[in-house]
């Protein structure tokens, strides 16, 4: 379904470090080039939305990265939403792509559950409802 | 060779799901005409790692945005809020989020009891019947004895799980002393009616693989087409034809190579949404006797949209509560602030639903509440918000005006050539103040749970998931387009069966409604078969 010109050259090493003054290591956390955000997952997140290519391009070969700092991103949305958006999306879908990134966030994807139907009466029984039911009916009576 | 059904239902989703069942199992001969196609649960994107990518292009809520052969551009240049939807078998459905609370009885009295809008001609009791039937064909789980609503029927399943968020806040509400009860939701807990139950997964807006949550492509087209229904999908209607009596004959349409058919008719019964709706009736004026739209004399078709101000709160906690999972739909509800309360600058109120916050992505790049963060402040922030939160989902209630409406752009067309609708839509001062007073309070049920911060998402453009009212019901022909039969005044075989007729707004998601009001009108129509004008 996406449709966009899927010849638009990105240079990935000035991506990368874009990448990096975005998303450097801190709190604990890697930085981009530390998980080779841009390096493994560009092809895969451009397979995905091919529609940002054009726009993903336009933004690395406008922004200077030895001077980059991420002040800069604010007058990118001014000037360039489409850019603004697709460098945004495209470096945090890289990086949290990463099975060490997700694993340090904790996040193990959408993933299925399987919970007992009937344990709602275990909080019942508890009593978590009474208050409410106790207060009685707050619904208007209304004519006919 | 022409080929006449006896009844011609316009779009497969929620209303035209329910109706086409109904009829085809009392013997009527039906045929649906729907643009889209049966949905491919393989297709659904929810399972694989791109989800969070593919949510904001191909499987957008917005049509425009999503921009399939199938689906026709809404222009909202002018409208405060993007009307959403989804063109396919089963309707929006498909990706709604399967909240399925009932309005309420004072929803259909608001002019006499706050001396606003209009009353409903028909009221909450009368429908009762109906949505504890479609409750059931639906597989809706829930808890009875929820004080916000007069005593009804259980529900067929037991509630879903609160979650860890919903636990915290119903403790919070208790401790507040306010309501609060677990969310009716049409998604299965319990195997159903050949359906397997939900698995918590949290992608429910973008289609349900499992087919956990209800959507008439699973509840009810299978059925229909059991019972001799015939849907033809990929068929797009670019307008209804009306006989020498005013008799409504048919409709044309064009196949997906543009080829066109006219499909002939008894009775007509459109249920296309109160956008899609309102768009065909303004199609299908004519010079001679219906220059301003079909149905129209009363001037009101495509006015007094609502589409339900839509706010976002978000509380986090200190701790990990998955938010992320879940489904989506929502654990718990409340009614706290509901209902008119004479000592507020407002009247009328709002439903709020509890809702996880989704995944990375939604929290970098957020499409509810949240800012952006680049820098070291990035891991700062994921660190302290990352599966910590829960969102309030506030609905106010949207009062009609004639201001807001669904007009034809003379520019735009869909992939046929045929004219898009254009969507006049502001929020008034009221539904402002209605909607500060909640999200304060909202902040304040999650403060009381516990959560070290909060933050508010006010009146969110991209919420226009709830389409009502562009040719409301009335008694009176002048101020009204459908009966409370929803058959409209001025073409007795043609048939309104979505949230096109809605009076007002309630403050409640209108599915649950829409659906019971569509069977409603099946059936009367079933009761009335012999007194029903046909053309010749
Ligand atoms: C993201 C999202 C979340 C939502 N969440 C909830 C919720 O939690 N609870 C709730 O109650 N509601 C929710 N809703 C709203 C709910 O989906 C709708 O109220 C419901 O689907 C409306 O039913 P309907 O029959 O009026 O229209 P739809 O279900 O929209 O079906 C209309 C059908 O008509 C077809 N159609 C239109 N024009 C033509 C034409 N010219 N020719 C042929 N076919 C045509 C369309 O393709 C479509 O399939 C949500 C909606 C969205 C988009
Ligand atoms: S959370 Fe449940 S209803 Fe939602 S998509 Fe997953 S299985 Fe379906």
């Amino acid at each position: 379904m996406t449709t966009a010109d899927s010849s638009a050259e990105i240079d990935v090493s000035r991506l990368e470090e874009l990448a990096d003054v975005m998303l450097p290591a801190a709190h604990g956390m890697p930085s981009a080039s530390d998980v080779k955000a841009v390096v493994v997952y560009l092809d895969q997140v451009l397979g995905w939305r091919n529609d940002l290519r054009q726009s993903l391009a336009r933004a690395v070969a406008g922004l200077e990265p030895a001077t980059f700092t991420v002040d800069q991103l604010a007058a990118l949305h001014e000037e360039d939403e489409d850019a603004y958006i697709a460098l945004t999306t495209a470096v945090a879908a890289c990086y949290y792509l990463s099975p060490e990134v997700r694993g340090r966030i904790g996040y193990p994807g959408q993933v299925a559950k399987t919970y007992d139907p009937y344990a709602y009466t275990e909080w019942v029984a508890e009593g978590l409802l009474d208050p409410v039911v106790e207060r009685g009916p707050i619904w208007r009576e209304a004519p006919g | 060779m022409t080929y006449r059904a006896d009844v011609l239902i316009i779009g497969a989703g929620a209303s035209g799901g329910v109706a086409a069942r109904h009829l085809a199992e009392h013997g009527f001969d039906v045929v649906c005409l729907e643009q889209g196609d049966w949905p491919d649960r393989s297709a659904f994107p929810g399972t694989r790692p791109d989800w969070e990518l593919a949510i904001r292009r191909d499987w957008a809520m917005s049509p425009n945005v999503r921009n399939r052969p199938e689906d026709y551009p809404v222009v909202h240049d002018d409208s405060d809020i993007e009307p959403l939807m989804y063109n396919a078998v089963g309707g929006s459905m498909i990706i709604y989020a399967g909240t399925w609370p009932r309005m309420l009885p004072s929803d259909f009295r608001v002019r006499t009891l706050d001396g606003v809008a209009d009353d409903w001609p028909i009221a909450y009791q009368e429908l009762v019947p109906y949505y504890d039937a479609i409750d059931r064909q639906i597989g809706v789980s829930g808890l009875a004895g929820d004080p916000a609503y007069p005593p009804h029927d259980d529900y067929p399943l037991p509630p879903l799980p609160l979650g860890m968020a919903g636990r915290r806040v119903a403790e919070g509400h208790n401790r507040l002393g306010w309501h609060w009860w677990p969310e009716p939701n049409a998604i299965l807990s319990a195997p159903y009616d050949g359906r397997r139950p939900c698995v918590q997964r949290g992608v429910c807006t973008s289609g349900c693989a499992e087919g956990a949550k209800a959507s008439t492509d699973l509840t009810h087209w299978p059925k229909a087409t059991a019972a001799g229904a015939r849907l033809i999908t990929g068929a797009r209607v670019s307008r209804i034809t009306l006989g020498p009596q005013g008799l409504a004959t048919g409709a044309v349409w064009l196949d997906r190579l543009g080829v066109e058919h006219h499909q002939e008719a008894d009775v007509v019964i459109l249920a296309a949404n109160a956008v899609g709706t309102a768009r065909l009736l303004l199609l299908s004026a004519d010079d001679r006797h219906c220059p301003d739209g079909l149905a129209n004399s009363s001037g009101l078709v495509g006015q007094r949209l609502m589409m339900h101000p839509f706010s976002v709160v978000t509380g986090w906690w200190d701790d990990q509560v998955e938010g992320w999972q879940g489904h989506f739909g929502a654990s718990i509800t409340s009614y706290q602030f509901y209902e008119t309360d004479p000592d507020r600058d407002f009247v009328r109120g709002a439903k709020w639903a509890l809702s996880p916050v989704g995944g990375p992505l939604n929290h970098i790049l957020p499409m509810r509440a949240g800012n952006e963060v680049w820098g070291p402040d990035h891991h700062e922030l994921m660190g302290r918000t990352f599966g910590r939160g829960a969102s309030w989902a506030i609905f106010g209630e949207d009062l009609p005006e004639e201001s807001n409406r669904v007009e034809l752009d003379p520019g735009r067309t869909d992939s046929h050539g045929i004219p898009a609708p254009r969507v006049r839509y502001r929020i008034s001062d009221h539904s402002r103040r209605l909607m500060a007073f909640q999200e304060q309070r909202a902040e304040e049920s999650l403060t009381a749970s516990g959560c070290q911060e909060t933050a508010v998402a006010s009146m969110i453009p991209y919420s226009g998931w709830h389409l009502m009212g562009t040719a409301r019901m009335g008694e009176d022909p002048a101020s009204s387009v459908v009966n409370p039969r929803q058959q409209t005044h001025d073409v007795p075989n043609l048939y309104i069966a979505d949230a096109s007729v809605f009076v007002t707004s309630s403050g409640v998601n209108p599915t649950c409604t829409i659906t019971a009001l569509a069977l409603r009108t099946a059936d009367l129509l079933v009761q009335h078969r012999s007194e029903q004008k046909v053309p010749a």
